[in-house]
């Protein structure tokens, strides 16, 4: 018996990554999404996102690959995911007008024996509510993380499924896709895997919200928290992979979505939810922590300072600037002129007046009187500390993530101001 | 958060400064004044509010193109009485401004609208207030609020020192009255309490700014700076020759919240170019004022 063909409805950044992830586990994919266009630049191979290794699984596994905007071409497969990303707005609400128009399209192509899978983030109770056939109806939790989408895909730590039974035995089909990662299966109830998802960022948050608040503390009584998080990390309760290390809060959108149905759940229920407004408000102070800095380090003293600014993107390896700390910073720096470059994303992104794009980070820093590194991109690690002292005007680098060496900065002349630490100046 | 209706800086028609005799009132009155702006001063002299006529006499003055300043009180209202003076000012302004529309109001409030134990205060902090006065302004800012379709903002202050100040309360205009007399400058305990003071000017500046920019929200009138009592003492007897400070015994047990801190982000999202006065600037610009 043949591999069953799986389909992939909305080819967005999970869709697609999803779709590329079966392929290359050996199954047949069809790769279906209702924009001509979109689906006309994929078959040419331009994608509309930036993840590693994806390109080139993609060109690896292109047999098993198949495009089409014709939704009754999904007739022939057995398990249809359904994996367009859920825009969410500033405050997190999510918009699921995509993901209804997507499913009743898809729903009304399929064959009837066919599984249908919702993939993408919905809140809970939206599955059950769906017109399905309960059998042939799955909540699939993702754990999409921006840059290392294909890792994740190709390799999950499990599957979590949501069922209307789950005492009853998956389908076949399904089944077999899945068990092809290689990873354990959890069925659940819809609710309990629409949950889970929850549930997994919440605790992510948790443990970000706690190295936020100590990173603060740090910076003021002497300590530098990335001394502590190993000691953290080699504590069995915490964990190696704990999410420790400090940041300008929460970007992306996913997790802020997850906080805002909690929220939402909590008001509609009358369950006490005050750590996740304390989340949402140390997330929002968090974002600023090179705002105020700027203010105090630089233009106290330095009124009409010009800034060289690194990196536009949310994160490092993507195009997204869905709430991107970098973002939110230029908004509030109207008056001052900006010197800027990213990778990826261009300066238009910036929308402001006084910005001049630059094409390496070391023209950005030219003539700058202070460096501010806002995304981890590897490529900027490589700037010496002595190329950027002739470079610059002035010497005050501001590098919250740490992607410099803060001491042979210190060792070059600058003052260094990151996360978690006390400011580190010349003697 | 503060919103701003004017993209760009914008001199107001004019200003009708309700408690312009006052500390506050004074000094916003003198700053659009030296910037030309037209402004129609009322003191208790032109317009008392707990006069029975303060209402239509207000109301007759006002104008649809006018920014309304309210900055008139009786302060700090330390007991219901005046708790209730203060409201039966407020209530006259409201109902002027039933009468007549206007095109903007802003409120000189007060840091006392927010909760004891907040901690960095920011605008977002709960007001829940635990003085009458803190009580006072938090109830006038909702009044006056509902009583007008204008956009409104409250610019709540920390404590103000300045050369005018006619209040002698624990703090800099203490602490320079003191050394000016050849007393020693008394703080309790060791004065380790550290609270954020503003200068009079910087908090008539950002009124301006909010009148020009036809803000609107809410926008705290503080430095980001806490320092300790016993550090501002030692800065004003550094400006006298020859002055002491001594610790006194408190007049009553330590407070339980030591220390008041206030995160400035969003005066920095809303005028990024503005500049407080750093506390021993604005110290050496009141003794100057003042001499």
């Amino acid at each position: 018996m043949s591999a069953p063909q799986i389909g992939f409805a909305g080819m967005t950044h999970l869709g697609i990554n999803s779709a590329a992830a079966a392929a290359a586990r050996g199954f047949q994919t069809l790769w279906f999404d209702t924009d001509t266009a979109r689906i006309a630049a994929l078959a040419k191979g331009e994608l509309p996102v930036v993840e590693p290794d994806l390109p080139e699984t993609i060109a690896a596994h292109g047999a098993r690959i198949r495009h089409t905007s014709q939704a009754s071409d999904l007739r022939g497969c057995a398990v249809v995911y359904i994996a367009c990303d859920v825009p969410t707005d500033d405050r997190g609400g999510s918009d699921l007008l995509t993901v209804d128009a997507l499913i009743e399209t898809v729903s009304a192509n399929i064959a009837d024996d066919a599984v249908l899978v919702i993939l993408c983030q919905v809140p809970p109770g939206f599955t059950r509510r769906l017109a399905r056939a309960p059998a042939r109806l799955y909540y699939q939790v993702e754990t999409l993380i921006f840059g290392r989408a294909m890792e994740r895909a190709l390799h999950p730590e499990r599957f979590i499924i949501g069922c209307a039974d789950p005492a009853q035995a998956l389908p076949a089909a399904y089944h077999e896709f899945l068990t092809a990662f290689g990873c354990p299966l959890l069925p659940m109830r819809y609710e309990s895997a629409e949950l889970a998802k929850i549930a997994i960022n919440c605790c992510l948050v948790s443990s970000v919200t706690v190295a936020n608040t100590l990173a603060e503390l740090s910076e003021r009584i002497g300590a530098d928290w990335h001394e502590i998080v190993p000691a953290l990390k080699l504590d069995r309760r915490i964990g190696p992979y704990s999410y420790l290390a400090p940041g300008l809060g929460l970007a992306g959108g996913n997790l802020e979505r997850d906080l805002a149905t909690v929220l939402q759940l909590a008001g509609e229920t009358g369950s006490e939810a005050g750590l996740i407004t304390s989340f949402v408000a140390s997330s929002r102070h968090r974002k600023d922590w090179v705002l105020r800095t700027l203010h105090r380090e630089v233009f106290a003293r330095q009124p009409q300072a010009v800034l060289g600014i690194l990196g536009l993107a949310y994160k490092e390896n993507t195009h997204s600037t869905k709430n991107s700390p970098a973002l939110a910073l230029i908004r509030h720096l109207a008056p001052w002129q900006l010197r800027i470059h990213d990778p990826v994303v261009p300066v238009a992104a910036a929308q402001h007046a006084r910005a001049v794009g630059c094409d390496s980070p070391l023209a950005a820093a030219t003539g700058a009187d202070a460096l501010v590194i806002m995304t981890p991109w590897p490529a900027f690690r490589e700037l010496k500390p002595a190329d950027l002292a002739r470079a610059m005007r002035g010497c005050i680098v501001i590098d919250p993530l740490r992607v410099l060496d803060g001491r042979a900065l210190v060792a070059a002349g600058f003052e260094y101001l990151t996360l978690g630490a006390p400011p580190q100046r010349p003697h | 958060m503060l919103e701003h209706l004017n993209a760009a800086p914008t001199r107001p028609e004019r200003v009708v400064i309700i408690g312009a005799g006052g500390f506050v009132g004074g000094a916003i009155l003198k700053k659009l004044r030296d910037a030309g702006t037209q402004v129609l001063a009322l003191t208790r002299r032109e317009l008392d509010l707990l006069d029975a006529g303060a209402t239509a006499k207000l109301a007759q003055m006002l104008k649809p193109q006018d920014s309304v300043v309210m900055v008139s009180a009786v302060a700090p209202a330390k007991n219901v009485t005046m708790l209730m003076q203060n409201l039966k000012m407020a209530e006259a302004v409201c109902a002027a401004l039933a009468e007549k529309s206007i095109a903007h109001l802003l409120y000189i409030s007060s840091d006392a609208v927010y909760a004891d134990d907040a901690n960095p205060v920011t605008e977002d902090s709960y007001c829940a207030p635990t003085t009458l006065h803190g009580m006072m302004h938090a109830a006038r800012e909702l009044m006056l609020k509902s009583a007008t379709t204008a956009p409104f903002a409250a610019l709540r202050p920390t404590l103000i020192y300045g050369a005018d100040d006619p209040h002698n309360g624990y703090g800099p205009n203490r602490f320079r009255r003191q050394a000016g007399k050849g007393e020693p400058i008394s703080i309790f305990g060791e004065g380790e309490e550290r609270r954020d003071h503003i200068w009079v000017e910087d908090v008539a500046a950002l009124a301006v700014r909010m009148l020009e920019r036809r803000s609107r929200g809410a926008l705290n009138a503080v430095t980001g700076v806490s320092t300790s009592f016993h550090d501002i003492a030692q800065m004003v007897a550094a400006q006298f020759p020859g002055a002491v400070v001594k610790s006194a015994p408190r007049p009553g047990p330590r407070p339980h919240l030591l220390h008041r801190f206030f995160d400035i982000t969003q005066c920095l999202k809303a005028f990024p170019d503005f500049r407080f006065t750093p506390l021993r600037e604005g110290l050496g610009h009141s003794q100057t004022d003042q001499d």
